[in-house]
């Protein structure tokens, strides 16, 4: 195996895993605040104990979340090390800034887990506004470093070295802004998923209990109330990449070919060698309205750009086309679930509402991994974009591929042992409910 | 004298102080989680386990914040560094894999019938030694001088890593983490617990002061510029201090003022590692590559310290918050 293919692989792979921790370690903080908060604010015990059966699955996720970014932070150097002497001094704040947010974020999910005993409750929630605060601003942190390797800035070019840094510049660079919100919406989006599908599977197997069905309304509500902004965010994306990224434009709409009244192609195939898009269903004219209002705008396509320069279609405009269609999945499943609550009144939606909600479930999660992967693939070939190519900045070491199999190895152990403890908690979980003393049972 | 880098270099400093303060007494929970023994082993595994758990991630977070701020401030030290070192570095993140794995596992798997630790959770504990080893053993390698950089780059021989003085390195971290985390569960027990806990760190640190004594004459013939700096006036004071202060632990132990005794076995563990800095100063590899031609350039460096001051403005009240809360015994309540 060729070592850039094992680099990459390795790298994808590790941050394809972090992203789903990361995601739930921004998501569910916000989860634990609003429960701690409404019971704070109704005196209603129910949520409280809710929220503090999300703190086992949570030090749990957290802790496999810290590691595998831990191994990330690594493998910038061990997989990346000439890029990272290029743009170390430009993204190196970011993450920072980001290693800041983390050890808050850190500290205050301890204090609230391991704290019942010795705060208050009113300590406790005050705990969860820095806690969703710092895991919101980590997210939006490290965001701008991927979104500088989309839009480098903040530097000038000279001799193949960085001269006239500017950090804050490169920190807000300008994919910043609309990556930022985009992926830091999709992560409430994708636990407020997750979370409702756990509660909505525990009610069809028959266990409808009143707190179980507030878990389902809560989780969704805060999907629900991100969900449509994920629209709005978007849209902002792809009109700033139709003027900032053109190629990663093209790939992801399949546009071959530069034309006036671009259509939008929905599925299909993308066929380099055709320059057609098999199988794909075609609006006439639609991508020119979508990006500029105007029917007839000129959309610049792959051919617009030196050969050599532009990523592959087959890898960026599927994922794209899964990340759309995850948003109508969950768009459908959240709003039946509403209009029953709401127009029909009906308090337990019955049983095709909940597996609606329960097939819908992980579409938050793929739609952020495939959104990610639009992103990455989108970029190629390039590193840093225009600057660097990604064959520029891997490492010279050879012995690449060998560590590719032992994190592989290391990645189906941990996930294994992490399946079998994670479906077997709920049970579990009350049983150390019930046994609030459990002094030393334990080897 | 205090230039920016060297600014930054004291961040790179205070970052592997605390990770081998904190991340250290981890490490060293699972040494002695797997090598507990006599009467009471069960009870010293549960009291090492319900002490570490608030502050395990946290603890974790301080070598992050050490590889951020070397390829933020220094990124040409810091590819120079993973591109030689691929090897070690990576068995040292396997390690923490194990750890984390040990970690999260018992946490969640822990009330199966209260009967033994499951063989998966030991085997992982012991396995976590890997990291302090292999990150003891790359931070002795940039001492080596053996780390070349040459027209702007770096060249090494695949395997010089390998040698008594790099080892002995490797050595003395692991040793360094089984110092601390009995001496700090001394203030953290009572009763025969605390007793055992006392002789566990007596041992651990009678060996702690015979392998960094002995490490000095190897490294004199491995790496003399490093031996000649070290006992030079830039390093022997930090050597003199490390050493009062591990024979003044040793003390404090022997007559059980364990609140003393665990500041003096951290200020000596500090202070070993703070002769190892200076030592190196004013070189990020030793006589190849200064800080100030690693480091980055000076709008980063101001950046940076920036954010580092306006984080340390944040992260200090808080982590004090952390530690105060969950100070003294632990509490053996779990998380729901």
């Amino acid at each position: 195996m060729d070592y850039l293919l094992s680099a990459r692989a390795l790298m994808g792979i590790s941050l394809g895993f972090h992203i789903l921790y990361a995601t739930i370690g921004v998501g569910l903080p916000l989860m634990l605040m609003l429960a701690e908060g409404m019971s704070l604010r109704t005196k209603d015990e129910l949520y409280h104990q809710l929220a503090r059966s999300w703190v086992r699955p949570a030090g749990l996720l957290f802790a496999i979340g810290a590691v595998s970014g831990t191994i990330l932070s690594f493998e910038l150097g061990l997989l990346w090390p000439r890029f990272m002497a290029l743009s170390g001094p430009l993204i190196g704040l970011p993450f920072s800034m980001e290693g800041f947010a983390f050890f808050i974020e850190a500290i205050f999910l301890a204090l609230y887990s391991y704290g019942e005993q010795r705060l208050s409750r009113k300590i406790l929630f005050f705990c969860t506004i820095p806690l969703t605060l710092a895991a919101a601003a980590s997210a939006v942190f490290v965001i701008s470093a991927n979104a500088w390797m989309n839009t480098p800035a903040g530097f000038r070019m000279l001799n193949g070295t960085v001269t006239e840094v500017y950090p804050w510049l490169a920190f807000a660079n300008p994919a910043w802004a609309h990556e930022a919100v985009h992926a830091t919406l999709a992560a409430y989006v994708a636990t407020g998923f997750a979370m409702a599908g756990v509660y909505a599977a525990a009610q069809l197997r028959g266990e409808t209990s009143a707190s179980n069905k507030r878990a389902v309304t809560l989780a969704l509500a805060v999907a629900s109330v991100a969900l449509p902004l994920m629209l709005v965010s978007g849209d902002w994306s792809a009109k700033t990449l139709a003027v900032q990224q053109k190629p990663k434009l093209a790939a992801m709409e399949a546009l071959f070919t530069t034309a006036k009244g671009a259509p939008l192609f929905l599925g299909g195939w993308p066929d380099p060698a055709s320059r057609q898009v098999r199988y794909a269903i075609r609006i006439p004219k639609l991508l020119s309205f979508m990006l500029y209002r105007d029917p007839d705008a000129l959309v610049e396509g792959l051919d617009a750009f030196p050969p050599g320069t532009t990523p592959d279609p087959r890898l960026v405009h599927p994922f794209f086309d899964l990340m759309v269609a995850s948003f109508f999945i969950m768009l459908g499943a959240a709003g039946w679930f509403w209009w029953l609550r709401w127009y029909r009144r009906e308090r337990a939606p019955g049983k095709w509402p909940l597996r609606a909600l329960l097939f819908a479930s992980p579409f938050g999660m793929i739609a952020l991994e495939s959104g990610w992967l639009v992103t990455e693939f989108g970029r190629q070939p390039w590193i840093a974009r225009g600057q660097m190519l990604v064959t520029q900045g891997v490492t010279t070491q050879a012995g690449v591929t060998p560590v590719l199999f032992t994190f592989l190895a290391l990645y189906l152990v941990l996930s294994a042992g992490l399946l079998k403890l994670l479906l077997q908690p709920a049970s579990k979980g009350k049983a150390a409910a019930t046994i609030p003393g459990d002094q030393h049972v334990e080897p | 004298m205090w230039s920016l880098d060297v600014l930054a270099y004291g961040v790179v400093h205070i970052g592997l102080v605390m990770y081998a303060i904190f991340g250290g007494a981890d490490f060293g929970g699972g040494i002695w989680t797997a090598l507990a023994w006599g009467p009471r082993a069960r009870e010293q595994r549960s009291d090492l386990f319900h002490a570490i758990g608030p502050v395990w991630e946290t603890n974790h977070v301080w070598l992050i914040f050490v590889v951020v701020t070397l390829f933020t401030a220094f990124p040409k030290g810091f590819a120079a560094l993973f591109t030689t070192l691929l090897v070690p570095l990576v068995l040292a993140l396997v390690g923490i894999n194990f750890r984390g794995a040990a970690f999260a596992f018992r946490n969640f798997g822990k009330e199966k019938a209260g009967g033994q630790i499951p063989f998966m959770v030991s085997t992982f504990a012991v396995a976590s030694m890997l990291t302090p080893c292999f990150l003891g053993i790359s931070l002795t390698a940039t001492a080596t001088g053996k780390i070349l950089w040459v027209n702007d780059r770096v060249l090494a021989e695949p395997w010089f890593w390998v040698e008594p003085f790099t080892l002995m390195g490797g050595a003395i971290a692991v040793a360094s983490c089984a110092y601390l985390t009995p001496i700090f569960m001394t203030v953290r027990s009572t009763g025969k617990l605390r007793e055992d806990f006392r002789g566990q760190g007596m041992v651990a640190g009678l060996l702690l002061g015979i392998l960094t004594a002995l490490e000095v004459p190897v490294a004199m013939a491995a790496a003399p510029l490093f031996a000649a700096r070290l006992l030079s006036r830039q390093g022997i004071p930090f050597v003199a201090v490390s050493g009062i202060l591990g024979v003044t632990t040793l003390v404090l132990l022997w007559k059980r003022r364990f609140l003393w005794a665990q500041l003096a076995a951290a200020g000596a563990v500090a202070m070993t590692i703070t002769g190892f800095a200076a030592a190196m100063f004013p070189d990020l590899l030793i006589g190849q590559l200064t800080l100030a031609a690693a480091a980055a350039p000076r709008a980063t460096l101001r950046a940076f310290l920036l954010v580092v001051v306006s984080g340390i403005l944040v992260l200090a009240p808080s982590l004090l918050f952390l530690y105060r809360t969950f100070r003294g015994e632990p509490n053996p309540q779990i998380p729901p």
